[in-house]
């Protein structure tokens, strides 16, 4: 059985656009990574299957069931963090847990308090006084706390310091291993392949790529910044290089191969500084999909 | 139940506020009263009021000199007020999950919209309750001094009863509001007018008796005091067409609200 199934799910807000004919299915027990850049209707497709909004056309279902229809029974295995969490302000963090908790069927206190220990958060504070971080933080406990057998997340790591990133992933493989499901999404490609197996790629609405991460790191382009006094592009001109701008004192290119070829071209020369960087994801779709 | 309880604590300021002011302003114009209070003077100089005045302000006819005729008088007053709470109540109670985005997280529990719904609606409920029993022990404890009668009492039951029916039309037409309109400030704005559109109708009714048949568009003109007092009831037509405007509410919010895109 499917995790979920995405069946041509469209969804337009009046006249514009969300998603378009989203067809896909992400398998019982993966992590699935959906990345896309801001406004590419991510969170629109999310928002669907979790009965926020309801499709213009097509359906999704969730462990073989219709997102829609059985929304709240299916809802009681999925656990959601949104890409920015708000909460009633005046409530206190266990409060709220507890709240939440007191929906699921199952006795949560044992996993929220586990949770809630790992990320330390404090538990006796008003929601109003905490921090943008420290709220995504009660977001995940309050996410996870039912052990749900589906998690969603919609741009998890915005506000959380690289300790607390880590963490959450950390917390986040244990759960899969546990069997859970994951659906991650996000605009950034290198969490996403950190901990994914395979991805969705959705831009303006519609997947372009649906492909596995092993293939996405064969194609891996690196951005690369040259800088020196006197650079010779035409050593730079091997096969992988792309792109190529710049002039004598700073060469921009883009690198898809055998690092070590390139590696032996730059020592050849003498050079200031060098600047290898993942490239952005409209990099990437500027490169891979034109 | 979960719910039930965590909106009544959400309400419960707004609900103390609200309490405090019905109590507050009931207690001082029950003190004017004693001014009223079997002085044919003041009745001589109401009588010398120009009429029309007299009726945008509906204190044309009873007799304020008596307990029934002053609150008579405070009876519309009662019913904007509470209807106010009500109206503003019902469209908060649903559009503040989009207001305040907590809809991505209440929302998606287990739940459907239909309990949430629920849930709300029997918190807002009880939130009318508690209000019209305040109003109603406020005006029966100050009125105690000036010896209410067995008549009294039954035209205070009866005003008390159709104070929490009003309170009951527009708490239905604001969930019912902000059920269809997408946009929470609007649905609380379109709630308001709609109740102040219907307190207009009221007064220009009064001035102007041409125009009777617009009285079933405005419940402060359901259930006027000098009626009840006159009559000892609450006039049939009126509660059958509450009970039309209350249900069709209800029933609009459950069918509306749980098939609309929410706000985010």
């Amino acid at each position: 059985m499917h995790a979920i199934e995405f069946h041509k799910l469209t969804k337009y807000y009046g006249k514009a656009r969300g998603i378009i004919e989203v067809d896909f299915n992400v398998e019982e027990g993966e992590i699935f990574g959906f990345i896309g850049p801001n406004g590419a209707g991510k969170s629109t497709a999310i928002r669907t299957i979790l009965g926020l909004i309801f499709p213009t056309s097509g359906s999704a279902d969730i462990f073989g069931r219709d997102c829609i229809k059985y929304g709240p029974e299916i809802r009681e295995n999925i656990g959601y963090l949104p890409s920015e969490v708000f909460y009633y302000e005046k409530m206190k963090v266990i409060d709220l847990l507890k709240y939440s908790a007191g929906f699921y069927k199952k006795d949560c206190t044992k996993r929220l308090y586990e949770l809630a220990d790992i990320m330390e958060l404090d538990l006796k504070r008003r929601i109003e006084d905490l921090s943008y971080g420290n709220k995504k933080k009660v977001g995940i406990v309050q996410g996870l706390l039912h052990q749900p057998k589906l998690i969603i997340l919609d741009e998890p790591t915005s506000g959380l310091d690289p300790l607390m990133q880590q963490k959450f992933f950390d917390i986040i493989s244990e759960e899969n291993s546990k069997g859970s499901t994951v659906f991650f999404s996000s605009h950034i490609l290198a969490e996403v392949q950190e901990l994914c197996s395979r991805v969705a790629i959705i831009k303006e609405g519609k997947i372009i790529k649906l492909e596995d991460i092993k293939t996405l790191r064969q194609d891996n382009y690196k951005k690369i910044v040259v800088k020196g006094d006197n650079l010779d592009s035409s050593a730079y001109r091997i096969e992988g290089v792309s792109e190529m701008t710049g002039d004598t004192r700073t060469l921009n290119f883009f690198y898809r191969g055998d690092i070590n070829k390139l590696s032996r071209i730059i020592s050849s020369q003498k050079i200031e500084d060098i600047l290898i960087q993942e490239p952005t994801l409209e990099e990437i779709f500027m490169h891979y999909y034109k | 139940m979960n719910i039930v309880l965590r909106e009544l604590r959400s309400n419960l300021k707004s609900l103390i506020i609200w309490s405090g002011c019905m109590a507050t302003l009931i207690l001082i114009m029950m003190m004017e009263f004693e001014a009223y209070y079997d002085n044919p003077e003041m009745a001589g100089l109401l009588d010398a009021m120009p009429q029309a005045l007299m009726k945008a302000f509906s204190i044309a006819g009873p007799n304020l000199t008596t307990l029934i005729g002053f609150v008579s008088i405070a009876s519309v007053y009662f019913y904007i007020m509470l209807g106010i709470f009500a109206v503003l109540l019902g469209s908060s109670i649903i559009s503040k999950e989009e207001r305040d985005k907590t809809a991505e997280f209440f929302l998606t529990l287990p739940i459907s919209r239909t309990r949430a719904i629920s849930a709300k609606l029997i918190a807002a409920v009880i939130n009318c309750l508690l209000l019209t029993g305040v109003t109603a022990a406020a005006l029966y404890s100050s009125a105690a001094p000036y010896n209410p009668d067995q008549e009294f009492l039954r035209f205070f039951r009866l005003l008390m009863s159709a104070l929490f029916i009003i309170q009951m039309i527009f708490l239905s037409t604001g969930m019912c509001t902000a059920a269809v309109i997408k946009h929470y400030k609007k649905s609380g704005n379109y709630s308001v007018y709609t109740l102040l559109t219907a307190y207009i109708i009221s007064v220009v009714i009064s001035m102007d008796n041409k125009i009777d048949f617009l009285k079933y568009f405005t419940p402060f003109k359901y259930f006027e005091a000098q009626y009840i007092a006159a009559s000892g009831e609450l006039e049939l037509k009126y509660l059958i067409i509450s009970a039309v405007i209350i249900i069709a509410g209800f029933t609009g919010t459950y069918l509306i609200y749980p098939k609309r895109d929410l706000y985010i």
